[in-house]
């Protein structure tokens, strides 16, 4: 006699495979803890094998009955539910926040240039001298036109119904901006946990793209160092391997300092020792290893001749 | 009124008594998932089939004879995805019919389980269709296995889950995405390379490119012997 379980319950089966005894599950609790049922059928029934390999093709064809249908749906869809919910990671939430940081970015600079238009009807002057974002909209938020102006302006005179409307707009700028600085804190804070070496070596808005693009910590352990230095230049990759164009030296690694500060003739050394360094960092991540970031970081320095500023 | 619907030549499909557009009697009349359009004749409601978005509509536009698939059968979809095609699968095998719907990616799967809580014949899956020893205690023998996975090993899954679970006299379809097996070498020496080697196992009885549907795809349909 054979004992098979499956996701709809536990069987006792005779030699020519018919169902002698089955203990069926309720839910998919049952179904995780499922040795307990095969434990009580064992007590039950002496001298219970397992069923052997070439049988199982036997025994999905005794379940296509219609009666077994509905079991199999409710079975599955629990089953995928509690999957789901466990397939939740960090990965996930460094993905979504630095993907609103970025997305963010573009929201402030669409915002601020129209700031930038409105208020110069009122006070042109301002708009051309402070050529920083949040510092202009700072300024407007918080002052009037008669604390900031220098000498006279060609702007028009307008009620203070029309500048509130300004005002406004500049405070949810700042709003923004302050949104984005939380984002990269809590990145900072769940990055030191999750993977210290490549929030060390990387930073946190290159490291975090790093996860982004590789899709979670675990497939960026993965990859090898050529294609870590190579994520973010895809389009430009494969228009190279297509049509032969010049191959792309660097990724999202790019804006780093080290590939940043080297001179234009070494950029594309820096980046590819960046990214052997970085593949290490990751591996090290994945695998719970030592905190090593501060060693290949020191290294690369003096490597590229990198002053601190 | 003159009837607006007519049956396709091929089973439970039905299509325009004027026109091209093919569609599927609903089983959930009243309910639309993905925006589709729909037409009501004679009390009953038919969802339009779109070629562009599913590439099973896209072999049946292209002249497919045998799809394979009728009602109240058992099917394992690879490859579920949001669940458009297997919304319209669903439809095909009627409420007696059942279609495991599987796929390894949660952000999909969240989609394909709002769909399944709808229509009681899908069965969503979290899987990866590359280890069907994982789900092989999941599912029942089936009718037809269809696959639309965007894998390098596309070809050896489909044999892999066909020879597990596919019932003989069974059909297999296999949708072919030649840009992600190789990007450099002609998609048709791809196909024509996986077709022949498809032919060692089974009975290919049907090939087609899916051309002005779908960029560099093919279709292929089998029969387990």
């Amino acid at each position: 006699m054979y004992l098979y379980s499956n996701i709809i319950g536990s069987f006792v089966l005779s030699k020519e495979l018919k169902v002698i005894d089955s203990l069926e599950f309720e839910d998919i609790e049952d179904y995780i803890h499922k040795y307990q049922f095969e434990n009580k059928l064992q007590q039950k029934h002496k001298n219970l094998q397992p069923l052997p390999d070439y049988k199982e093709r036997e025994m999905l064809v005794l379940f296509k009955e219609d009666k077994y249908m509905e079991k199999f749906y409710k079975r599955n869809l629990e089953l995928a539910k509690h999957k789901l919910k466990l397939s939740v990671t960090e990965d996930q939430l460094i993905i979504q926040a630095i993907a609103n940081t970025q997305e963010l970015d573009r929201v402030i600079n669409l915002l601020s240039k129209r700031l930038r238009e409105w208020y110069s009807l009122y006070y042109p002057e301002l708009a051309e001298y402070m050529t920083h974002h949040e510092k202009f909209a700072e300024m407007v938020a918080t002052k009037t036109r008669k604390e900031l102006l220098q000498g006279k302006t060609m702007g028009a005179d307008l009620d203070e119904v029309h500048v509130k409307q300004m005002t406004l707009l500049a405070k949810q700028i700042l709003g923004t901006f302050e949104l984005q600085k939380q984002h990269k804190e809590y990145l900072k804070y769940i990055m030191e946990k999750y993977c210290p070496n490549i929030l060390e070596l990387a930073g946190t808005t290159i490291g975090a793209k790093l996860l982004e693009l590789s899709k979670g910590l675990k497939r960026l352990a993965m990859l090898p160092a050529s294609t870590i230095q190579l994520l973010g230049a895809e389009k430009a990759l494969f228009r190279h391997l297509k049509t032969g164009a010049r191959s792309p030296k660097y990724g999202a690694i790019f804006h780093h300092p080290i590939v940043q500060n080297a001179p234009r003739s070494d950029r594309g050394k820096a980046a590819r020792v960046l990214a052997d360094k970085l593949t290490l960092c990751a591996r090290l991540d994945y695998f719970k290893g030592e905190f090593k970031a501060p060693e290949y970081k020191k290294l690369l320095e003096e490597k590229f001749n990198v002053t601190k500023d | 009124m003159s009837q607006r619907i007519k049956a396709h030549a091929l089973f439970e499909i039905y299509q325009e008594a004027r026109g091209k557009r093919i569609f599927t009697q609903s089983i959930l009349p009243g309910k639309i998932h993905f925006m589709e359009r729909t037409m009501r004749d004679k009390g009953q409601e038919y969802r339009e089939f779109d070629p562009t978005r599913s590439k099973l509509a896209a072999m049946i536009m292209k002249g497919c004879t045998n799809i394979g698939i009728r009602k109240n059968d058992k099917i394992l979809y690879l490859g579920a995805s949001h669940g458009f095609t297997c919304s319209f699968v669903s439809d095909m095998v009627g409420k007696e019919g059942i279609v495991f719907g599987v796929d390894p990616a949660p952000r999909v799967m969240r989609d394909l389980i709002f769909l399944a809580e709808k229509r009681h014949n899908i069965v969503p899956m979290l899987e990866n269709a590359n280890h069907p020893e994982e789900y092989k205690d999941k599912i029942c023998e089936v009718d037809v296995v269809f696959q639309d996975v965007a894998q390098k090993n596309q070809e050896e899954i489909f044999i892999k889950n066909c020879k597990a679970f596919l019932k003989e006299g069974g059909y297999g379809l296999l949708s072919i995405k030649a840009r992600s097996i190789d990007v450099r070498r002609k998609p048709k020496d791809i196909f024509i390379e996986i077709r022949d080697r498809l032919d060692k196992v089974f009975k290919v009885i049907d090939y087609r490119l899916l051309d002005p549907f779908e960029m560099d795809h093919a279709m292929i349909i089998i029969k387990k012997q």
